[in-house]
Formats: C-alpha cells, structure tokens, sequence
C-alpha cells in the first residue's frame, strides 16, 4: 500500500494544504513547529481514527475553526481509494470510496483493507520517532521481547492483551501465594471444613465408645437386676421374718409352760358330768312336783253344801241324774216345738185371712166335682169362644151387607124387566114368518119366534149375581144371629151351674180361674191344721215330762225348789263331776305316794352317780372339776394356737429359730436392705449411665453435623474444582496464545533477526554484526565477538538497534503486510554518519516500500533519491 | 425361596456435583441414600422374604458417619424383630476393619469374613440355601477371589456373592472375576456389588449388579433400586423394584433459534413445563444450537446465569420436581481460525502448552491439595481443559474478528 495524496480539510495548524506523495521514499522538510509530528498524527488519524475528546491534545483540532478531518487517497493492491474523516462520533464519521471502479465503500471496509495493521501496531511500529524509540529501553525486558513479538506475529497486539487479561482474571482466581484470590479462600475454607469435619469425625470413635460402653452397660444393667431381684427375695423373707417375730415370740411363749396332760378332763366328760347334774336336777324336780301334786290333791278334799246334800239321797238322785241329759233335750225340743206351733199357726192365720169368707174357710171340691167343674169351665171357654166368632162372623158379615146395600139398585139387570118386549118380538117373528116362502122357511121362523119369547118369558131371569149374593149375605146374617142367640143360651147355663157348685162349697163370689188356686190353698191349711194339732200334743207331752223330772229333781233336793232345768241343769252336772273326780282322787293319791317313792330313789341313784363320778378323779366338787376341766381346755387351746402360730410361721420358724433374738434378726434385715439399697443404687446408676449413653447416641445420630459438613465439603470441593478448571483453562489459554504468538512469530523471527542484524550493521558502520533474541533474552554481538546486553547500549545505539528491528519488522513483513513507512525525526540521536547510513538505509527500503520521512534535517535536500515536499511552501 | 439383593447402599455418602440446592431439596437430598435404604428394608418385611443380601459398600468408612452405623443398627434390628436374616459381604468402601467387632449388629446378620466364607440358611419351608462370599479386608483386593469360592454345596440353592468388577486385564483392585469363572461355579445365583449401573451379566443362572440404590451424582442417572428375587420351578427370577429418593437425569434443550437469555429462560420454563419427572430430578442440561453473543455465553457459561434463573423459577422447578445442576452450552467445535494468526500457529502452540508436563507444572502447587489432585488425575481433564480453551479462544476470536470487521 502506499499513499498517494493528503488533503487536510483542516488538522492542527494546517487547513486546506494537498500534499502528493510518490509510491517510494518522500522527505517531508520543516522547521520544528513546521507540522510534521501533526501530519503523522494526521496520518494515523485518518486511517485509524480521531482521539476521544478526553484527549483533546491528541486530536489536533483546527485552531482557526475550519472543517475537522481530511482525506487521503492511496493504492491497496493495485485499487485506488479515498478515505475521509470529519469530525463525528465514534473516531470521527468515514467515508471510504473506490476510485478505481467509482464505488462508495461502506466505512466498515477501511478496517478490512487495513488489517491486520491497527493503531496500535501502525504507531508502534510503522510511525516512527524519537520518543518511541526511547522508550524501547525504559520498558522491562519482557516488554521488550513482548513487543518484539508483538511485532513479529501479526495482530499479535491484541491476544498478547487478551492473554494478559486471562492471566489477570486468572490470578483473582487463584495465586499460589495469595490470600484474597477466590481459589485461595476456597482451599482455606476447605482446611477448615476438613478441620471441622475431622472433630465431627471424632463423633465416629465416641459413637463406637458410646455403643461399646453401651453393651458393656447392658451386661452390667442385667446382672445387676439379677442381683437385686435375688436381693429384694431375701430382704423380704428378712422382712417377713422381722414382721413373724411376734408370732415367733407368742410362739415360744406357749411352749414354755408346757404341762402333761391328764385324762378324765376332756369334753365328753364335761358332758357326762352335766348329763350326771341333770339327772340329779331332774329327779329333784319331779319330787318336788309330785309332792306339790299330793299336797294339791290333800287340799282339794274339801266338799260343796249342795255335793253334801246330794251324799244322803244319793240313790235316789243318781237314776234323775243319769236322765238329765236326755231331759235337756226334751227341753230344748220342746223350745223347738213351741217354735214350730208359732210359725205354724202364722202361716195357716195367712191362709185363713186370704180365703176365708165369714171366718169360714171354703170346702174343697170332691174328685167329681173337680171334674164337673173343669168340663163346665171347659165347655164355657168353647161356648164363649164360638160366640166371639160368631160375633166376629156376623160383624162381617154385617160390613159386607153395608158395603153392597147402596149398589143395589144400580145392579138390576136392565133385561129383566123387558119381558113384555121379548114376546112381542118373539110374537112378530112368529108372525112374521108366516109370510115366508116355504114351509120350512114358515116352520123355522115359528120356531124362532117361539124361541125368542120363550127366552124373553122364560129364560131371562131378572135377577143379577150380585142381588144374589146380597140375598145370601141377609141369609147369612139371619143364621148367625139364630146360632149366637144360641150360644148365650148355653152360656148361661152352664154359669148357672158353676154358681149352683160355687154355693155348695161356700166358694161365694170367688171368680171361676181363681178356683183352681183357692183349692191348693185349702189343701195347705188343712195340713197346716192337722200339723198344729200334732206339734201341740208332742209339745203338752214334752212338757208334761219336763214338769214331772223337775217335781221329781224338788223332792230329792229342795234346795233346788223353784228353779227351772235351764238354772238346774249345770249344778246337777257339776254335782255328777264332783262325784266322779271324788271317785278318782282315792287312786291318785295312792299313786302319787308311790311316785314320791320312786322319785326318791331316782335323786339318790343319780347323787350316787355324781360322786362316783367326782371321787374317780380325785375331786370334791363340781367347781372344782370345772376349774381343772378350764384349764385342761386352755392347754389344749394354746397348743392348737401354737400349731396354728407355727403354720404361720411356716418355713421362717426354723429361719427364726436361728436368730437368738431380735436384735439379730433386725440387724440382719438392715445388712439385707443395705445391700439390696446398694444395688438398688448400682442399678439406678447404671440406668442412668444407659439413658445418659442413649441421649449422647441419639445426640450424635441425629446431629447430623457430619452429614451437613460432609455435603458441605463436597459441594465445596465441586466449587474448588470448578474454579481449579476455571483458573487452569485461563492460565492455559494464556499460555496457549503465548505459545501461538511464539509459534507465528517463531518463522519470522530469524528473518527478522537476520534482516535486523543485517540492517544494524549498516547502521552502526558494521560495529554490531548480530542480534539475537529468544523468548527470554535480547543481546547484540560485537564485530569483536562479544556480546552486549541491551542495558549495555548507549542511547543512540540501542535507538539505532530498534530502528533496525522496527524496519526490518516491517520489510519482511511486506510480504504480507504492505503499510507505509512514517518516521518523524526519528534520527536526533544519531550521529552525522550514522544519519548518513540510516538514509541510505531508508533509501534502500523504499525499494520496496513507501517511506514518509519528515525531517528538520536540511541536509535532506542533497540527497539525490526521493521526492522531497518542504511544509513551509 | 423368595430374598432381596441389593448393593451399594452408601448411606450417608455426600452427593457429588452441587451447589446451592434449595433448603427443602437438600434435607430431601441428605437423606436420600437412607430413604432409599429403607425402601429395601420396608419390602424385606412387607414380601417376608426369607433373607436379605447385601453385596457390599453399604456405607463409605472412610466417611466416618455416626447416622450411617446408627441407621445400620436400628435397620438391621426390625429385621431381626421379623426374623428375616441378612447376609452382609462388605465391599471397598466398607472394607472389613477390624476396630469396632466388638460391638456386634443383631443377631441376624452375617458378616462375611475376609476369606471366602459359606453361610447355610434353612429357609421356613425347609429349603436349604448356601451363600458364599467375602468381605474385603481393606480398600483393594488385586487377586482372583473365584478359586476361593466352594463348588455348588449339597443344598437345595447356592447364591454367590461377589463385590467386584470384571477383569479387564490391568489396575484391576476390585476382586477381578470373569463371567465364565462364575459360571463354571454352577452357582444358581451371583449377587454382584460394587457397579452402580444395575446389569445382567448372564440371564440363566442370574448373574447381576443390583447397582446402587441412589444415584450420587450426574454420572449416576436412571432407576436405582435393588432386586426381589424368586424361585419358580427351580429357577430363580429377579425382579427390579425402584428405591431412590432423588433421582438423576441428564437432558438436552434444543435451543434453535435462542438468541438472547431471556428467550433462553422462556425455552427452559416450557421444556420444564413439558417435562416434569415423577420424583425430585438432580438434571443437568445441554442446550444446543444457541446462537448467543459470547458475553451471554461467558454469562451462561459461569452458571451466573443458571443462578438467577433457579432462584426466580422455584415454582417451576417445584412444579416439574427438576433442579438443574447444570446448565451447559453445547458449541459445536470449530477450526480455530484467528484471521492474523494461521491455524498451524494455534496447533504449533496447542501442542507445547497441553504437553502432560506443562499442565503439570501449571497445576504446581494445587497437586499438594488431595481433592484437586484427584481430579486432576482423571484422564479426561486434560481434553476437558483443552476444549475449555478452545471455546475462550473461539469466542476471543469472534471478539477479534467483530473488532477488526
């Protein structure tokens, strides 16, 4: 690419100023102040961009006002283009036109055309001056071979940054020495976590130690309880024991007066003793009874007056005496006989009222009479029946004769009284057939008329069915009056005859139906009659017997005179039983004196008996067999306790009976409950261990601390890694850029180092013959052989080192890359003959490519090559 | 017959991968491995199966966990109370220490011994059954453990159990057994530990990895649980049943035509919305085909992004029962192409810098550091690195072309 021409619109102090250039080397003459470090930058500008405004000594505005920007037309392979900047946003607003074929090119293309040359490499290596290459030696080494390879692979500016960017970013991740880096904290916490996770871990051994003392523990909980269940037996046997010691001493208390025992004192003879004492009791009281009997007998023979008077005439008394009991009852039915009379005689004073006429009762009928009488009534009855039909008959019959009698008129036959017309009739016929024709004709016609006054004479009767009947029913009437007439004759008759009987019997006027009553009525108190007269006969002989037992009863004792049976009959009886228990009393005494007798001897037999009883067991009296009986009983009572108290006691008596007193079974019990309450506490302290041990286990178990720390290192360590890979892809891509950078700058590299000795040689008169660079190391080798670090360069040498290096970057990268070359008094530090060389040197390049030297260096204008361009024109 | 196999039950091991789970999930999270435990427990008592084998890694020793052991005790005694036994082999992480015998699990369990040791059960309807197994006396077992193990014994069912892997020739530490070996055993049985992916070996006898019984991290999706097994006809059948708590998925989000976050954040919601999982879901996405600005990208790719986005979609994510733990930008990988810079540059300088030195060297002083030592070892974190640096690069590069353009 070289430049053809620069418009300035208006830049610094230039506006409106052309400046043509030739493809080789152009010199570009002027005083300081002339513009030319304002036209490199013009050049920079226009291809690359204007400044921001933050910078504004860099943007070389027009001091007079006039148009920012400018153009510049140069040739890139072959095509003309021109390229415009004004003054606008974003570096300024381009525009980019081809020339060659009169296109408008979008202003992106510029970049395009450019590459790979941007600012960065245009000003570093391609715009040269003074100050830059001064500042070559004021950079570290690194620098330096970072810019040498910057120069040496192309765009090479920009991964060299973004290399440098990775390896910041990188160290924020990481640094091996670091503290802050985020890779750096992460592996300090994971110390900590791993620090912490290993004291949780140490949870794992007390968990084993917990578990382990656990079952240890468990053994220990078990034997102990085994321990204080046989414990607590014996402590309650003990217990029990000291509990039994009154029973055990109660015990020994009815052992301790033990007496033999002696026979003849048990129960059974306690009971023959009192059969004995009852036997004697008893027999005392039936003597005592049977004395007071005798005594009650002695007393009763005391006798009543009226028992006195009945001893003398006792025979004559005795035979009444035996007959006063059939004389009560001769008394008492004589009470029932007058009874009887009484009730008699209402009933037959009834009859008597009801029927009696004059006070004298009616006959009654004899059998015949009785007959006669039913059969007239009988008769009556039939009489008196047949006249009510009757009666009823001719009522009727009566009805109908008023019921015809008003149509009797009406009802005559009307022929009956034409008989006068029939014969006339009868008459004209007959005459009349005297004057047929023919005999016969004559003959029948007579006849006919015959006929018919016969009839009308003759047959026709005047009467009519119903005068007939009306005739009848008079008959009828007639008749039935005839016979009721009849009928009442019969009837009074027989009345007649009835009344005839009726006065016979004294029946009077007692209608006929009530006959039949009245004579039952008379049966009756003709009974009734005949009855009374009995009972009063029976009653006038029982009364008659009475009277005479009681005369006969006054005579024997007159102290009785004047009473009658009723007030007599219980003395007599008294009397009777008076008699007879005297009869008794002589056998009773008899007896009774006997059975004293007896009795007596039944009380000493039994006395016997007692004392015998007494005297076989050494004893006086009754208290005293009873005292020993007492205690006998008393003994036998304290054994059966005793027995009773030693079953009790049971198994603990022979335990007990180890003991030799109380003290020592009680001092037996506290030894026992002392162990048992030392096991108790045993155990108790091994529950408690157990349940401390179990809260721990669960404590750990569910903590759950290790679990989170684990999680949390893991996720941890998934964070460490990311960043590890994070910050190992960065350094890596670093290095890989590095690596790349060396590898593309690698081949040019010797081309360039050649180039460049080859150039530094012409520039220092062959004083340095060689260059070399490698990644770490920078030196140049005298004519002489030894070698200079750069450090060891005078200024101008080490300006004239880079110049070579820069111009032999560019001309082997011409192959390539084809930029312009724009050095701004880059010669001041060189002397008048290495000036010289470097011209011939420039001279020499811009056989191949375009040189734009602004100098202030006159001695430009003798130099034969190039176009030279003074500003001040 | 009728008995459980499980294996790697992990209690109490930490879940790998998270960070900033939400309060509710990680208590959920926390006790996942215990849940899911108990789920295995639960169906021993509720099937009344005849015992209960453990292949190993039931909890991670080096972990040290109180809960672990306490969990252990109590599980292990509501067996005991129903009488089911259980035959313990431990495995690498639980590997047999001899420290803490004196304090013994419940009387029905079995803990097989260092050496191949052969338990023989009599089941209820008098069945006879020998389980042969070991336990691993320390972290490794290198030998062959197959010569150990007895011929089929004389009753009715021989089960082996075996916490290993199949040998693949070189750093085998695992009890290295080949299939065949447990075949020519004529066992009727393997239960098989120590690979978290559950897998048939051998279909007739069954030879099988119950895997673990919950996922731990991403690299542990699909159904965890264990296995019931039966016996038909002299045959034994296992049969899958689920036990985790807390599931792992990885999912992929095409993103076609996303251009900007926001959309991003509307895209998730719906696939959230579409896609809800029957249990809380650990799930890392991958989202293609985005077509955002690297800023955007770097934003995403910091998980700042993901952040914000979980705490302001809580519902959502409840809802879906999903809880991204990752949400990662698939770019398509692309030939570095600096426009100042040739591609053989970038190789030239790819190649001296991923050098195993170099990386170790950059890594320096984090190798004293364990955690990252670990994982640093892997083998994919250089190639994982290396793509990393290409995306940078690729998305600097953009950067550098938007400027230069």
């Amino acid at each position: 690419m070289h430049l053809n021409r620069l418009t300035i619109y208006g830049f610094g102090h230039f506006h409106d100023r052309t400046f043509d250039l030739t493809a080789g080397l152009n010199y570009l003459l002027g005083a300081n102040e002339a513009g030319k470090s304002t036209l490199t930058q013009f050049i920079t500008a226009i291809f690359f961009g204007f400044p921001t405004k933050k910078h504004p000594a860099l943007r070389y505005e027009p001091l007079d006002g006039s148009r920012f920007g400018g153009e510049i037309a140069f040739t890139q392979a072959g095509v003309d283009y021109l390229v415009s900047r004004t003054d606008g946003p974003h570096g300024g607003k381009v525009t980019l036109h081809d020339t060659t074929h009169d296109l408008a090119l979008p202003a992106a293309n510029l970049k395009r055309l450019l590459a790979p040359v941007d600012a960065q490499l245009f000003t570093s290596v391609y715009a040269i001056n003074e100050p830059r290459l001064g500042t070559v030696f004021a950079a570290s080494k690194q620098e330096l071979i970072d810019r040498l390879r910057h120069v040496g692979a192309v765009g090479s500016d920009f991964w060299l940054q973004q290399a440098q960017h990775l390896e910041q970013a990188a160290e924020t991740q990481y640094k091996p020495q670091g503290r802050n880096p985020l890779l750096n904290q992460q592996l300090r916490d994971h110390r900590e976590l791993t620090a912490k996770l290993a004291k949780a871990d140490a949870a794992y051994e007390t968990y084993w130690q917990l578990l382990q003392q656990q079952q240890t523990l468990r053994n220990t909980q078990t034997a102990t309880q085994q321990t204080l269940t046989h414990q607590r037996a014996v402590t309650e046997q003990v217990t029990q024991q000291a509990a039994l010691w009154a029973t055990y001493t109660e015990w020994q208390r009815l052992g301790s007066d033990e007496q033999a025992a002696v026979s003849g004192f048990t129960a059974d003879d306690a009971t023959r003793l009192e059969q004995l004492r009852g036997q004697v009791s008893a027999s005392n009281q039936t003597l005592a009874q049977d004395q007071q009997h005798l005594q009650d007998l002695q007393q009763d023979a005391q006798l009543p007056p009226l028992f006195q008077a009945y001893l003398p005439v006792a025979s004559q008394v005795d035979p009444l005496l035996m007959q006063l009991p059939e004389m009560t009852q001769t008394a008492n039915e004589q009470q029932q006989l007058a009874a009887s009379q009484q009730d008699l005689e209402a009933r037959s004073a009834a009859l008597e009222h009801q029927y009696a006429i004059n006070g004298q009762m009616p006959r009654p009928f004899s059998l015949a009479t009785t007959q006669q009488v039913t059969a007239l009534q009988e008769r009556l009855t039939a009489a008196n029946q047949k006249r009510r039909r009757l009666q009823q008959q001719l009522n009727q019959l009566n009805e109908r004769f008023q019921q015809q009698q008003p149509s009797r008129r009406q009802q005559r036959n009307p022929l009956a009284d034409k008989q006068i017309i029939w014969l006339a009739i009868g008459l004209v016929v007959l005459v009349g057939s005297m004057f047929l024709p023919g005999t016969w004709f004559k003959l029948v016609g007579a006849l006919l008329g015959v006929a018919i006054g016969y009839y009308g004479v003759f047959l026709v009767d005047s009467s009519t069915p119903a005068s007939r009947e009306l005739e009848t029913l008079t008959a009828d009437i007639r008749d039935s009056q005839a016979q009721l007439r009849e009928g009442g004759q019969l009837v009074d008759d027989l009345n007649n005859q009835l009344d005839t009987i009726a006065t016979a019997h004294g029946l009077g006027d007692l209608p006929v139906d009530q006959w039949s009553a009245a004579q039952g009525a008379i049966g009756e108190w003709e009974q009734l009659t005949r009855q009374l007269e009995d009972t009063g006969s029976r009653l006038a002989k029982a009364q008659q017997t009475v009277t005479t037992y009681l005369t006969q009863v006054t005579q024997a004792l007159p102290t009785l005179t004047g009473e009658d049976l009723a007030t007599i009959a219980p003395q007599l009886t008294q009397l009777q039983t008076l008699k007879q228990s005297l009869q008794h009393q002589e056998g009773d005494l008899a007896t009774a004196t006997a059975r004293l007798k007896a009795d007596q001897a039944a009380v000493d037999t039994a006395r016997q008996q007692l004392n015998t009883f007494l005297s076989t067991r050494n004893l006086r009296s009754v208290a005293a067999f009873y005292q020993r009986y007492q205690a006998q009983r008393e003994r036998t009572n304290r054994q059966q306790q005793r027995a009773a108290l030693a079953e009790q006691l049971g198994d603990n008596l022979a335990a007990l009976q180890q003991f030799a007193n109380h003290a020592a079974l009680t001092d037996q019990l506290a030894q026992a409950q002392a162990q048992q309450a030392a096991t108790q506490q045993r155990l108790d302290q091994t529950t408690t261990q157990l349940a401390t041990l179990a809260g721990q286990l669960a404590h750990l178990t569910a903590s759950g601390t290790q679990a989170t720390l684990r999680q949390k290192l893991a996720n941890l360590e998934t964070q460490m890694i990311a960043t590890t890979q994070d910050w190992l892809v960065k350094r890596l891509t670093s290095q890989w850029i590095a690596a790349t950078l060396a590898a593309a700058s690698g081949d040019r590299l010797p081309q360039i180092v050649a180039q460049a000795s080859n150039y530094y040689g012409k520039l220092t008169e062959n004083r340095y013959t060689e260059i070399e660079l490698t990644a770490t190391t920078l030196r140049v080798r005298r004519a002489a052989g030894d070698w200079r670090d750069v450090s060891q360069l005078s200024r101008g040498t080490a300006e004239q080192l880079d110049l070579a290096v820069k111009l032999a970057f560019a001309v082997v990268l011409n192959q390539q890359v084809t930029m312009p070359l724009v050095i701004d008094d880059g010669f001041v530090n060189f002397d008048a003959q290495r000036r010289q060389a470097a011209y011939a040197l420039l001279a020499e390049i811009s056989q191949t490519l375009q040189v734009i030297f602004l100098t202030a260096d006159p001695a430009v204008e003798q130099l034969a090559a190039g176009n030279l361009i003074r500003l001040h024109e | 017959m009728k008995f459980i196999h499980a294996a790697d039950l992990h209690l109490d091991s930490p879940f790998l991968g998270l960070t900033g789970l939400p309060n509710s999930l990680l208590a959920d999270v926390r006790q996942s491995t215990f849940t899911a435990a108990t789920k295995i427990f639960d169906q021993a008592l509720a099937q009344q199966v005849d015992f209960v084998l453990l292949a190993g890694d039931l909890f991670d020793r080096a972990e040290q966990s109180v809960a672990a052991q306490a969990y252990l005790f109590q599980q292990f005694d509501r067996l005991n109370q129903a009488q089911i036994p259980v035959i313990v082999s431990f495995g690498n992480h639980d590997y047999l220490a001899d420290q803490h015998q004196t304090v013994a699990y419940p009387a029905n369990v079995t803990v097989l011994g260092s050496t191949v040791t052969t338990k023989t059960l009599t089941l209820r309807d008098g069945e006879t059954v020998a389980i042969s197994g070991f336990s691993y006396p320390q972290r490794w077992v290198t030998s062959d453990p197959l010569p150990d193990f007895p011929a089929h014994a004389a009753t009715d069912w021989h089960i082996g159990m075996l916490h290993g892997a199949v040998a693949t020739g070189s750093a085998d530490h695992y009890a290295p057994f080949t299939v065949a070996d447990l075949l020519g055993k004529r066992y009727d049985y393997w239960a098989l530990g120590h690979i978290h992916h559950r897998q048939l070996l051998n279909q007739e006898p069954p030879i099988l990895y119950a895997g673990n019984t919950q996922g731990r991290a991403i690299n542990e999706t699909g159904e965890k649980g264990a296995y019931l097994v039966t016996s038909d006809h002299g045959q034994l059948h296992p049969q899958f049943f689920e036990t985790a708590a807390v599931d792992w998925a990885t999912a992929t989000l095409d993103a076609s035509g996303v251009t900007d976050l926001t959309a991003l954040g509307t895209q998730l919601t719906t696939w959230l919305t579409a896609h809800p999982a029957p249990r809380p879901t650990l799930t890392a996405l991958t989202v293609t085909h985005l077509a955002l600005t690297a800023s955007d990208l770097a934003s995403l790719r910091q998980g700042d992004w993901l952040q914000l986005y979980l705490r302001t979609h809580a519902r959502q994510l409840k809802a879906a029962q999903r809880y991204l733990v990752a949400l990662t930008p698939a770019v398509a990988s692309q030939p570095l192409a600096a426009p100042q810079l040739d591609q053989q540059y970038w190789d030239q300088g790819a190649q001296t810098v991923f050098t195993s030195e170099n990386l170790q060297a950059t890594f320096g002083k984090l190798a004293q550091e364990p955690v990252l030592a670990d994982w640093f070892g892997q083998k994919t974190v250089s190639t994982t690195l290396q793509q990393q640096a290409e995306q940078i690069l690729a998305e600097l590069m953009g950067e550098e072309d938007h400027d230069a353009s």
